[in-house]
């Protein structure tokens, strides 16, 4: 009977996973092409205010956007905070952090999850607006936002050492006209 | 109140009447205008209390709304806006959407920043030590409960539903009914100082409709009281009138019949030749013309004294030697006073100024206190004129003082206020059968006061009695004793 609902569940997942859009998957990785001219924007990483953390390294910020790391230092537990799929923001951390693309993260989860590995999937946020109440409501919150939507609410963390500012910073996110 | 400040009340330790006599004597003959008076006090009194009683009760009426039903309105939100910071942190616990509950995070953080300033606002408000601990513990309170709310809102967004739950329940249920349970004490606590602000607006209120019903019993008694007293007085007043008027037709009839009887019973004589003779002729003769000029006397008393009625007449003011006017005097009551066998003792104070006056009307004047004292001047049978300096009233310089004095039957202090009233007859005068009409007197002081100076008098019963003229220094002596240097007025009209 176990074995029965881990198999529906299993195809549940590949259902979910084959029914994402086909632009999305193809538009994981750096812009090629004409879009590698758009300007672009320092994407801050962000904590709440109370958390003690300042620095992360490459390695600890994939591992907590992949769900492998589950609690911080202080033992407080890592909510993850995501944009929904196709939003710049999104891509850029899918790229430049999880370095997977859309369906490899979904894949990634829907395994972590069914195994126990990762213990709370992201919470899916419409709005940056959203993201920053959710990460200054949340002590144990990260997420992710563009440089200009930052405000005192929340805590930008550096990233191997280096602030959004800093001209070795490496997540930045396309700035396309509207966005 | 007029013949009251004719005469003077405290010249010498013989005083007629006394201060307190005075007063009662106004307060009898003004009563009606002593009620009005008092009435008008009264009311005004009153009306003070009564206004301050309704700017009392208006201003409580004002603190009520200001602090009381304010702070009842004010309490009021703060118990639906605490009420609004649970109920949106328990919505976000019915829903899985992140972006949802964080509307509901947004809400309930909305709603309790205006409870937080509420609290904030109601402790800055806080005088009383109650309140001030009220306020402490309210600000405690809610300040745990926030911490316990902030906990539930991260655990429902981190997805931890059922640790939300249990945190709520064991923290967030019993610290928000503290917080309610000191609301509730705040709203008491206005409440109580509503009840008691309106209980002293009602008070106050009570009071000052006792006081005006009161007041306007009062007044309706006392105005009462007064158009009585005036009705009375006026009454009162015209009965007396009357009587004078009889009394004085009486007198004048009597004084005229006299010399008339006089006169009919020596013509008759005549008539009939029963005279005989150069001798009994001539003396017939001069009792007719005696008689005469008595009637003749008495009808131009009488005429000059309805000619004074007005105060009015038109004398001719010039500088007078003061000696001039007493040997006037001396000269024109020389025969009545040497015919009643009276000794005339006479004082001048040496170096006496100039006084304003009309010869004929001084000599007039100071003839009816010599005609008096020659009346009622048994059995001293002396007349004592002295002339003198004194200060005048009311600090305004000095003046010169004539008085006639008699070693006569005196007069009683209850008798003094009406002596000038004209057509007064004391009623002892009267018994002793000394004849007169009342207008003496009454005419003296009108002279006096129509040369611009006063009478006085100063009597006792069985002693005699002093009727001082008060004159003003001509003009020309006022600058002289001053040291001012000026041209004399020579003469003045009145």
């Amino acid at each position: 009977m176990g074995r029965l609902a881990s198999l529906l569940i299993l195809v549940g997942l590949a259902a979910l996973l084959f029914a994402a859009p086909e632009h999305e998957a193809a538009s994981f990785g750096r812009p090629s092409g004409p879009e590698q001219t758009l300007p672009t924007q320092p994407l801050a990483i962000v904590v709440n205010r109370s958390n003690s953390v300042d620095d992360l390294s490459s390695t600890e910020l994939r591992r907590i956007f992949l769900g492998e790391r589950s609690h911080w230092p202080n033992g407080r537990r890592i909510t993850l905070v995501m944009r929904e799929p196709g939003e710049p923001e999104r891509k850029t951390i899918l790229r430049d952090v999880c370095q997977m693309n859309e369906g490899e993260l979904k894949n990634h989860f829907l395994h972590g999850l069914f195994t126990g590995e990762i213990l709370v999937s992201p919470k899916i946020l419409a709005t940056s607006v959203g993201v920053r109440k959710f990460v200054f409501n949340v002590p144990g919150a990260i997420g992710y936002l563009r440089l200009s939507d930052v405000d005192n609410t929340v805590k930008i963390v550096r990233v191997d050492e280096f602030l959004p500012e800093d001209k070795g910073y490496k997540l930045h996110v396309e700035v396309r006209p509207g966005n | 109140m007029r013949s009251a400040a004719k005469y003077e009340a405290a010249q010498s330790p013989v005083v007629l009447v006394p201060t307190v006599d005075r007063v009662l004597s106004a307060v009898l003959r003004h009563n009606a205008t002593l009620l009005l008076v008092l009435v008008f006090c009264a009311v005004a009194v009153v009306g003070v209390f009564v206004i301050r009683d309704l700017q009392t009760a208006n201003a409580e009426a004002q603190n009520i709304y200001a602090v009381s039903v304010q702070g009842l309105r004010e309490i009021g939100e703060l118990q639906f806006d605490a009420q609004e910071t649970r109920r949106a942190t328990l919505y976000a616990l019915t829903t899985n959407d992140s972006n949802l509950q964080l509307e509901y995070a947004d809400q309930s953080r909305d709603a309790d920043r205006r409870v937080t300033d509420g609290i904030a606002q109601y402790m800055h408000q806080a005088k009383l030590p109650a309140e001030v601990l009220l306020a402490g513990r309210l600000t405690h309170d809610w300040a745990n409960y926030l911490s316990i709310r902030d906990e539930v809102l991260a655990s429902i967004l981190e997805g931890s539903t059922k640790e939300a739950v249990s945190l709520d329940l064991s923290g967030g249920v019993p610290s928000f009914e503290r917080v309610r349970q000191d609301l509730n004490e705040v709203k008491r606590s206005y409440d109580d100082q509503a009840s008691q602000r309106l209980a002293t607006v009602v008070g106050t209120s009570r009071r000052s409709a006792v006081r005006l019903i009161g007041i306007l019993g009062f007044t309706f008694l006392l105005s009462s009281t007064a158009v009585w007293a005036i009705q009375r007085s006026r009454m009162l007043s015209a009965i007396q009138l009357a009587k004078l008027q009889m009394e004085f037709v009486a007198s004048v009839s009597h004084e005229l019949r006299t010399p008339l009887a006089v006169l009919s019973s020596a013509a008759d004589n005549i008539a009939d030749g029963l005279v005989e003779g150069k001798a009994d002729l001539k003396k017939y003769g001069t009792v007719l013309q005696n008689q005469s000029r008595q009637m003749s006397g008495l009808v131009d008393q009488i005429l000059l004294f309805a000619s004074t009625e007005d105060r009015k007449r038109r004398y001719v003011l010039q500088p007078l030697e003061v000696t001039q006017i007493v040997d006037a005097l001396e000269a024109s009551t020389h025969e009545l006073t040497h015919g009643a066998g009276f000794a005339v003792e006479r004082h001048i104070e040496p170096g006496l100024p100039q006084v304003m006056g009309d010869l004929s009307a001084l000599t007039q004047c100071l003839q009816n206190l010599v005609g008096n004292a020659v009346k009622y001047g048994s059995p001293g049978r002396w007349i004592g004129l002295r002339a003198f300096r004194g200060h005048a009233e009311h600090g305004a310089g000095e003046e010169v003082r004539i008085s006639v004095s008699d070693k006569g039957i005196g007069m009683d202090r209850s008798e003094i206020p009406h002596i000038f009233e004209p057509f007064y007859r004391s009623p002892r005068v009267n018994a002793m059968q000394i004849h007169g009409t009342g207008l003496g007197l009454s005419l003296a002081t009108r002279i006096a006061e129509t040369l611009g100076g006063r009478l006085s008098v100063v009597s006792e019963l069985s002693v005699g009695s002093t009727f001082t003229l008060h004159l003003p220094v001509a003009e020309r002596e006022r600058l002289e004793m001053s040291g001012v240097g000026s041209q004399p007025n020579s003469s003045k009209q009145t």
